[in-house]
């Protein structure tokens, strides 16, 4: 999941920001007691959650003052709005092609509309705004962060050189033929680390168990040019001699398959429960990099779990 | 001696200016609507009804719609309204086209919209009488998504939503309120009425709540189902004060 990934649906009825922990500063040396220190900190997060003062639950507005003033061209900030808190661990990997995999806390924050709902969405989707509502076909822009990738972070990566953050600008568009399918795809040009075009595809079917349980999974397929995967999975002249990788020249193309699923469960109107896998495949040149093949692994998961709670401040 | 920076104070100078710009420049809600005295309350909220099944359904699940205009909902909503604005304001009666009002729709780009500017303010200006008033209150449909799906609701109905384990029924009456400027038809105050505290899990952004099979337009004409009236009204009544409270209009809490 990426800290952008939260941003969707009408911007006067929902704003939501997530702000994800950058895992850039791993150092192998100090991979051992910086997974304890997430963990810790996880752990220490989740008890903090578990023990949200039990006055908030019994009475969970707040209010608070009007603004000095307000801007006509915006939406009026009184009103209810709902609050969201929450934390949630991801477990994926240290890079991608990488074998091995590391734990990072997931801080979650979002704010809301009171009774406006979060839209079904993917672990994998951008953040995103649908300009374009008509119920059953969504499109507008979508825009993703991608962290820099520090060669010195990671042994495997050593001799490689870093690869800068990239910011991915696009469009989205997404269709539900039924209410419990969504199909959507995404058009990205990457902008820094990367200067190549991303498309994602992605199909889910979304599955009301109860009222409070939905259970969802598809398949996901990512497109890649030359330019998106080359600067990650190519290995010049000067890499080869630093590494002892042979020379690949990464071309675009496929780049991945996979398939996703994911579960929520709301146990009350304030708290909810949500857990995700994301398994995906390398294809084409991703797979067939020396720093997947002698380094790393073409199979690539994500495992994420999460828990948020909820509760209503009120603005004059 | 330590001495601030030049690019410190300008920031700083800038900053105040402003700020005092801005209060200046944007005169508060409360403050607008202190100068408000005699209003005029329109309301196109009721004149039918949508049947929306939802959740695990079939490829054929397009809304239904049902004429309720015989229950009278819109001057239930003026008489209400008027109830709870006569502490404050002096609330005139008002004539004025209700289809017109109910027949707007955004469009759904919404850069169309913000191009277009506000269909209400033009028939507030044009089709209302008596015009000269120190503001009028519009009370129109509002859409919201229903749970987490992307289909919408509006305005008053009834969706039957199927799980795999079980299905729920619920009604919701999404309706959203704005102030007008009786002089410059600015938007003074907008506010999409909230949902009730007791609202059923499935989200909408307004008042709505479980209710049984009986309930359903599908088992008869919704005209004549007194319970499904009954139940509708309700709503209203509950969520109307408190929505104008919310939005300082009137004192009921």
């Amino acid at each position: 999941m990426n800290p952008l990934n939260l941003l969707r649906g009408p911007v006067s009825e929902m704003c939501e920001l997530v702000v994800l922990t950058n895992d850039d500063i791993r150092r192998p040396a100090a991979e051992e007691f910086i997974g304890k220190a997430h963990r810790d900190l996880l752990r220490t997060a989740l008890m903090a959650l578990i023990l949200v003062p039990s006055a908030a639950m019994a009475d969970p507005l707040v209010t608070l003052p009007a603004p000095p003033f307000e801007l006509p061209v915006l939406p009026p900030v009184s009103g209810t709005w709902t609050v969201m808190v929450g934390v949630g661990g991801e477990y994926k990997p240290d890079f991608e092609g990488a074998k091995r995999s590391m734990l990072s806390p997931v801080p979650i924050f979002a704010i809301r509309r009171a009774g406006s709902v979060d839209q079904f969405r993917g672990p994998r989707d951008s953040a995103s705004i649908a300009l374009i509502d008509f119920g059953d076909l969504r499109a507008g822009p979508a825009g993703k962060f991608v962290s820099s990738r520090k060669a010195n972070n990671y042994s495997e990566l050593n001799g490689l050189g870093d690869v800068k953050t990239t910011v991915e600008l696009g469009g989205f568009v997404e269709y539900y033929p039924v209410d419990w399918f969504r199909t959507r795809g995404e058009l990205r040009q990457g902008i820094g680390g990367h200067t190549g075009v991303v498309a994602d595809l992605s199909a889910d079917f979304i599955v009301p168990v109860i009222q409070r349980f939905t259970v969802s999974a598809g398949p996901r397929f990512t497109w890649e040019s030359t330019k998106a995967t080359s600067p990650y999975f190519g290995i010049d002249a000067v890499q080869a001699m630093a590494t002892g990788l042979p020379i690949f020249n990464a071309k675009g193309g496929a780049h991945s398959a996979g398939v996703g699923a994911q579960v929520s469960y709301r146990v009350d109107p304030r708290w909810e429960v949500h857990a995700y896998v994301e398994y995906e495949r390398l294809l084409g040149d991703a797979a067939k990099s020396p720093l997947v093949t002698v380094r790393g692994s073409p199979n690539q998961t994500t495992v994420g779990i999460g828990a948020s709670y909820s509760f209503d401040v009120r603005i004059r | 001696m330590r001495r601030s920076s030049p690019c410190a104070t300008f920031a700083t100078v800038v900053l105040l200016a402003l700020s005092i710009g801005g209060c200046a420049m944007f005169a508060t809600r409360e403050t607008k609507l202190q100068a408000v005295k005699t209003v005029g309350i329109i309301s196109a909220v009721g004149d039918e009804m949508t049947f929306a099944r939802m959740g695990l359904t079939g490829p054929n699940n397009a809304n239904q719609s049902y004429s309720i205009g015989s229950w009278g909902l819109d001057d239930l909503i003026v008489q209400q309204a008027t109830a709870a604005l006569s502490g404050r304001f002096q609330v005139q009666a008002v004539s004025y086209p209700r289809a017109a009002f109910a027949a707007i729709k955004d469009s759904p780009v919404a850069p169309v919209n913000l191009v277009r500017g506000d269909p209400f303010k033009k028939l507030v200006k044009t089709d209302v009488s008596p015009q000269g008033l120190d503001a009028y209150i519009v009370i129109t449909k509002a859409k919201s998504n229903f749970g987490s799906g992307a289909r919408k609701v509006e305005g008053i109905g009834f969706v039957s939503y199927g799980t795999l384990l079980a299905s729920y029924n619920e009604i919701h009456v999404l309706y959203e309120i704005r102030v007008y400027d009786g002089k410059s038809f600015d938007v003074i105050e907008k506010m999409v009425a909230p949902p009730l505290d007791n609202a059923g899990t499935v989200g909408l952004t307004g008042p709505s709540r479980l209710v049984d099979e009986s309930f359903s337009p599908g088992s008869g004409d919704p005209a004549r189902n007194e319970s499904l009236h009954g139940a509708i009204t309700d709503l209203i009544a509950r969520s109307l004060p408190s929505t104008l409270s919310d939005m300082h209009l009137a004192d009921i809490r």
